[in-house]
């Protein structure tokens, strides 16, 4: 990043010393983190160090104790109308696509735009078949979810969240769950969504789409950012030994 | 190296490995154990079946108007004739029966028409069936409006009595069972506890418990100008009972549907009753008709129960016919009938509800 003065309002996303507890559990420790709009963020780190959930306090899948989370400007509260006008404006894509087995794929994508933003039908289906297209899937808009590779779903579950039209988009590891033959498609997909501009965290593990794409690499441990730099720099020279280590591990052979 | 470079003719299978020779031998007699076990079972059927034939059809009496008619060597179904209209509308006023007979086609009707899958506007009968179909009921059955003369519930019986407990029992406990299992997982803890110590109430006392409190106890507790009728007062008791195990059977579909799903319907911004009553409510549902029905079925044969506080459904007017001097001695034939009626209704829903799942089933197996 180039531009060192930031306006406040071209942040997309703010945490400020967010701390999150489970029990007596510490998973989130200072998480200070600022995203601009049309940042691209990668999120990597060992498991359980708090990556995914980092992601899931933005849109509030989980309740951080205490700081301060905004989301284009919107401070974060417990207040139920302030969430949901949130997550209104937060794509998320998850791990385990988590389509809806009883709608069809177009049902899928319909369905939020007719209920939420309350679009009439006709409207709702030629927005989704317009990003099914993108996202290369149009001709199975009339299948069932368990009909589709995983895949397929993913891709589908994008198009979803895009059809909400929002202004950041969650990625919570979303190839981990997927055969190894179908990660392309759906990194594909990211990186034409990336370079559209949209602002994107993206918990992922695929150091190639991070060099590629990425426009800050994080890499977090046991519940803290442990060092954050672009992706140039952040693999070529790590500066902290538990960066080198897990980098040499996911790297290393 | 290349195996099999044309894909080999497709041929017939082996003799003897087809057929309905080879389904008796690989499922009745393959073994000398098993075709003993075959034939004994065979021979107890015969044991069975043959005396129940020649009892209930062959030299049964069919016609007739008195106990006179009947040779008594096989049953004699002179007597449900003769009280066929009984076991029907209760002691409903014979010159009355065109309105309940008005009330059933109404239903059966509508029945049909949710039942079978090519008929249109579903959701408009749906309101009708809920919203208006009720009013006209009550309103032909208990008269005093329209010039229709009224026929108080203590006159109600028979068939009739039983269906309206079931369908009323069944129409009130799906929604109120529903909103149980929201609350008892809700997060709220007053809901939460509100609800648990509801459900655990009702299914912690015996229907006819309650029956009889609603009967008996309830009248003490009111005020004596408050006089709620007694067929209300088994229905209410009758649906809550059964709101009660509806609810759990429901809070068991919505246990098994993953966490994933709310999440992925709370992150596109869903309001908490759009999630659960567009993406949750309907995969549980579904899941769930086994046990929704095997509520229902248990639902529509404790109806039976109301007898206890002296309503006379369909068993307890063929019981009470079976007390009558002039046809002493028929309770067979009584028991008979009954248990036939109810079968047909709970085979019914059983076979309506596998083929509802069959239906659902396509196309989402993950």
């Amino acid at each position: 990043m180039t531009q060192a003065a930031t306006n406040a309002s071209d942040l997309m996303v703010e945490m400020h010393n967010v701390n999150k507890w489970y029990g007596d559990f510490h998973v989130l420790r200072d998480i200070y983190l600022e995203v601009k709009r049309g940042e691209r963020i990668v999120v990597c780190g060992p498991s359980g160090s708090g990556k995914s959930t980092l992601i899931r306090c933005i849109n509030h899948l989980e309740e951080h104790q205490k700081g301060d989370i905004s989301v284009g400007g919107v401070a974060l509260t417990q207040d139920v109308k302030r969430i949901e006008q949130i997550r209104r404006s937060v794509g998320m894509v998850f791990q385990h696509f988590n389509l809806f087995p009883h709608l069809s794929v177009l049902e899928n994508c319909c369905i939020a735009p007719m209920w939420v933003q309350k679009k009439p039908r006709k409207e709702a289906e030629a927005l989704a078949m317009q990003y099914l297209e993108r996202v290369r899937i149009a001709e199975q808009a009339d299948k069932y979810p368990g009909q589709l590779s995983g895949g397929q779903q993913q891709r589908v579950a994008i198009a979803r969240s895009l059809c909400m039209h929002p202004d950041v988009m969650l990625f919570d590891e979303p190839t981990s769950a997927l055969d190894p033959e179908m990660i392309k498609e759906v990194l594909d997909v990211m990186v034409e969504l990336a370079e559209e501009g949209m602002t994107m965290i993206c918990v992922t593990h695929e150091m190639g789409f991070a060099k590629t794409v990425a426009d800050r690499v994080i890499f977090m441990d046991q519940g803290q950012i442990i060092e954050e730099n672009a992706p140039e720099p952040f693999f070529n020279n790590p500066q902290s030994e538990r960066t080198q280590l897990f980098l040499s591990q996911i790297l290393g052979h | 190296m290349i195996h099999n470079k044309d894909t080999l003719p497709q041929q017939p299978a082996p003799k003897g490995s087809i057929g309905p020779i080879a389904w008796l031998r690989g499922n009745l007699f393959n073994g000398p154990i098993n075709s003993l076990f075959t034939l004994l079972g065979l021979y107890v059927l015969y044991l069975l079946v043959v005396p129940t034939i020649q009892w209930a059809f062959i030299d049964a009496d069919w016609v007739g108007t008195s106990r006179e008619d009947c040779s008594r060597v096989g049953a004699c179904w002179v007597f449900v004739n003769a009280r066929f209209s009984q076991f029907i509308y209760g002691l409903y006023p014979s010159e009355e029966y065109w309105r309940a007979n008005i009330v059933f086609a109404m239903f059966a009707g509508i029945i049909a028409w949710m039942v079978i899958p090519r008929l249109p506007f579903k959701r408009w009968m749906t309101l009708f069936a809920l919203l208006v179909f009720p009013v006209i009921a009550y309103v032909l059955l208990h008269g005093g409006y329209f010039d229709l003369p009224r026929v108080s519930t203590h006159r109600w019986g028979g068939l009739m009595l039983t269906l309206l407990l079931a369908t009323v029992g069944m129409v009130g406990a799906l929604p109120i069972g529903i909103v149980l299992a929201l609350g008892r997982r809700s997060t709220m803890p007053i809901v939460r506890t509100f609800c648990v110590i509801f459900i655990e109430f009702w299914r912690g006392v015996p229907l006819i418990t309650i029956l009889f409190m609603a009967s008996v106890m309830l009248p003490l507790f009111l005020p004596s100008e408050m006089n709620v009728d007694r067929l209300i007062r088994a229905l209410i008791g009758l649906t809550l009972f059964q709101s009660a195990y509806m609810a759990e059977v429901i809070r068991g579909g919505l246990q098994a549907i993953p966490k994933g799903q709310d999440e992925a319907a709370a992150a596109l911004g869903m309001t908490y009753w759009k999630r659960m009553g567009l993406i949750v409510m309907p995969q549980a549902l579904k899941m769930m008709i086994p046990g929704i029905v095997n509520t229902f079925i248990s639902l529509f044969k404790d109806t039976t129960l109301v007898m206890i506080i002296g309503l006379f459904d369909l068993l307890g007017i063929v019981q009470a016919a079976l007390s009558d001097s002039r046809w002493l001695g028929f309770s067979i034939e009584g028991y008979v009938f009954a248990a036939f009626v109810f079968w047909i209704f709970c085979f019914s829903m059983s076979r309506y509800s596998q083929y509802l799942e069959r239906k659902l089933n396509t196309g989402h197996k993950q």
